[in-house]
């Protein structure tokens, strides 16, 4: 006879703490999204995140200031991402390959500046005041039953993460820029045809998606947490690929995904702590993983990549 | 003119020399890779007269042509190691570190003091090397090989714990059952690329992340006792009839650590390679890899190579965990962080997937690793600028535009100049 008194915690915090579980990996697939409209595939936002999350640690942690630490954090993904830019656009490399080396890349960085900045590796030093601080309700609306505290009495970077699933929807959708983003993922032939350089919208989609990982970044070391620990993604950036893919490359798609991907995980801790099944706690560490294979496997079918997704784009000029 | 000298018994003559020359290489590697110094000097009297027969028996032309090949392949490599080192320089004089005492260290260190150290390291990672270069030749991305690489471990202590026949009867039995297990556990990630087009970066990741999770309940089924801190996270020890034979059996003054598993890795890689280019799996392999469209075409099976590679991909990492079991360690340890199989990654895009090229990059990535180690010790350095100049290293090398851009770049200055 199983024990039902678990029961009990399948209430409004399970679903506040999936909001909190799902926010990086909403962030980063959003990013993956706008990368891929675009036809470059990027499997570096694990990479990009945990050089997001440092740079957002340790700026919080010399200026006292989480927001700039916040800035630093989003700035410091933007940049590393221009790698993946120039190494798939400009150097015509394999755009899983360069995510594979920036992956592999960003963690020895860490791990140098780690020893830098910290004087050892592992977990950094507590920041003085993180963001998590700023948690702030918003009038009316979070008096809604359930919706409102899950919703909206969150911490600043949730907010943000709701209002870019969806400005990035109506960009994606509306906009000229938008418009050509996807065109360079569908047909950059015809997009360079009328004047509109395939290179620069391709670094933009990658800029963007750097931006949106190393916020999500930040959001792991100085909103969900108060210091910065190696590994801390702990394999995050592949769960938003699997969210922008199940989530049908679309911006609001992602999110859901991403939000189930938080819902296994607040779940699975809450199997963990009340030992509901008598099993080993590592069974429960794994259900996230497990139904991140689940979704892929069986939303794959239904949802189509942009159709020069990971295509090397290549124009001779004739000047050259 | 010299062929026709001897025109009568070339070929034997030919065939005594090829067979000479390679078994001092191979005998050389041996001791080399035993930590012997003195290997060095068979590997390089092969090495010379493996040059010498080609350039004898086929003419200067054709022996210079095959230097000109070889010359050109180890460029991009060449060129990409010595930038990193450069890049590292700078970084170190950034950071306040002295680069040259630091150099001295990591290399004396990597290659000579502590060879056997990088030995060790580069064992399982020609395995996860060998196991990414052979699903890549398929077109496919095992990034989660370090996934294969735990359940193959897992597989081998438990098998090792279990047999108990001759030792090299239940050895055997152990690889072939262990790399059976970690070939199985690519089996859900291959059914699912090939049914429904679910892609292996995602689904072999997630399982490598399962698989990571799965070996501390392993290790408490086998003998690690939370309670007892002296046995927490460690299984039983295997018997010592299952171990891997140890150098010191026939080089007295090798490491006693130093197990005979870098001769299965490497014997490993030039089976993957004969493989590879002589077997008709093989070609369908390669051909899917290439082009799978053409393939289709040629009537090749598409699924079906992709499932073979996949699965030999499963089998080669569990190969890495399995040798580190019966070699090294002797037991499994919770070792969650083994970055074999990112490792295995990097070494696999620095050789382009060469599988004989593996072995070097893996001796390469091994003795990066054991230099570090020494340098931290000796000097104020931290060892972690060297993840940081292996990161530079590969982007250097596998960014082979960067040289297509450069000598384009030379050759206009060079036609500017002249006109």
């Amino acid at each position: 006879m199983p024990d039902w008194t678990f029961l009990m915690f399948l209430n409004t915090d399970l679903l506040v703490a999936t909001v909190r579980l799902s926010t990086p990996i909403t962030l980063a697939a959003l990013g993956a999204t706008v990368c891929e409209k675009a036809g470059v595939v990027n499997i570096a936002m694990e990479g990009i995140m945990i050089i997001g999350a440092f740079f957002a640690a340790v700026t919080a942690f010399y200026t006292g200031n989480p927001w700039l630490g916040l800035a630093a954090g989003v700035a410091a993904g933007g940049i590393y991402s221009l790698i993946h830019a120039v190494a798939t656009i400009s150097l015509h490399l394999d755009h899983v390959v360069s995510g594979a080396v920036l992956n592999i890349l960003a963690f020895g960085i860490t791990r140098y500046l780690m020893v830098l900045f910290f004087g050892h590796p592992g977990t950094s030093d507590a920041i003085p005041s993180f963001l998590g601080d700023y948690q702030f309700a918003v009038p009316f609306l979070s008096k809604i039953p359930v919706l409102g505290p899950v919703f909206f009495n969150q911490t600043p970077i949730i907010y943000i993460s709701f209002f870019l699933v969806i400005f990035l929807s109506w960009f994606l959708k509306y906009t000229k820029t938008g418009l050509h983003i996807r065109a360079a993922g569908e047909h950059p032939l015809a997009l360079e045809t009328i004047g509109v350089s395939v290179y620069r919208i391709k670094y933009l989609a990658v800029f963007i998606s750097g931006l949106a990982s190393g916020l999500a970044g930040a959001y792991l070391s100085i909103e969900n947490n108060v210091s910065f620990t190696e590994g801390m993604t702990n394999g995050k950036g592949f769960i938003a690929l699997a969210a922008m893919i199940s989530g049908g490359w679309s911006a609001l798609g992602s999110f859901l995904s991403a939000l189930f991907f938080g819902f296994a995980d607040a779940l699975q801790v809450r199997l963990q702590i009340f030992r509901v099944f008598h099993v080993p706690e590592e069974l429960f560490i794994i259900f996230p993983y497990a139904a991140t294979i689940i979704a892929v496997a069986g939303l794959v079918k239904r949802s189509r990549p942009p159709k020069a997704d990971g295509v090397d784009f290549i124009i001779e000029k004739e000047n050259e | 003119m010299s062929r026709n000298l001897i025109s009568g018994n070339s070929l034997p003559l030919r065939k005594y020399c090829d067979i000479l020359s390679g078994f001092l290489i191979a005998g050389g590697a041996v001791f080399y890779l035993g930590s012997s110094f003195l290997g060095l000097i068979p590997l390089a009297s092969g090495a010379a007269l493996y040059l010498f027969i080609i350039f004898y028996f086929e003419g200067r032309e054709k022996g210079a042509g095959a230097v000109k090949k070889h010359m050109s392949r180890l460029a991009v490599p060449v060129i990409g190691i010595v930038s990193a080192v450069f890049f590292g320089a700078i970084i170190m004089l950034l950071t306040g570190y002295d680069p040259v005492r630091s150099y001295a260290a990591l290399f004396y260190g990597g290659f000579v003091k502590n060879w056997y150290v990088s030995v060790l390291n580069a064992t399982p990672l020609i395995f996860t090397g060998l196991s990414i270069a052979f699903a890549f030749k398929a077109g496919l991305f095992n990034i989660g090989a370090e996934g294969q690489y735990y359940i193959g471990a897992m597989a081998g202590a438990w098998l090792g714990l279990t047999l108990d026949l001759s030792p090299l009867l239940s050895i055997m039995l152990i690889y072939i059952g262990g790399s059976f297990i970690a070939s199985l556990w690519n089996f859900i990630p291959a059914l699912l690329k090939v049914k429904t087009g679910a892609h292996e970066v995602i689904t072999t990741m997630m399982f490598a992340h399962i698989a990571r999770y799965l070996s501390p309940i392993f290790i408490r089924a086998f003998g690690g006792d939370p309670a007892t801190s002296s046995h927490a996270y460690v299984t039983y020890e295997i018997p010592q009839s299952n171990w891997l034979l140890s150098f010191r059996a026939f080089i007295p003054d090798a490491n006693y650590r130093l197990h005979t598993g870098i001769l299965i890795a490497v014997a490993t890689a030039f089976f993957v390679n004969y493989m590879l280019n002589n077997s008709k799996t093989g070609f369908e392999i390669r051909a899917v890899g290439f082009n799978r469209d053409a393939a289709r075409v040629q009537g090749i099976s598409i699924g079906k190579n992709i499932f073979i590679a996949m699965m030999a991909a499963g089998a080669l990492a569990g190969m890495a965990g399995i040798t580190q079991v019966l070699g090294l360690d002797h037991k499994l340890f919770e070792n969650l962080q083994a970055g074999y199989g990112w490792n295995g990654i990097s070494v696999a895009l620095l050789a382009s997937n060469h599988p004989i090229g593996v072995i070097f990059t893996s001796l390469l990535w091994g003795a990066l690793d054991a230099g570090g180690q020494y340098m931290a010790r000796t000097t104020n350095t931290p060892n972690s600028i060297v993840e940081i100049i292996k990161g530079i290293m590969l982007f250097l090398i596998v960014a082979k535009y960067i040289y297509i851009y450069a000598v384009k770049f030379i050759k206009k200055k060079r036609r500017g100049g002249n006109a």
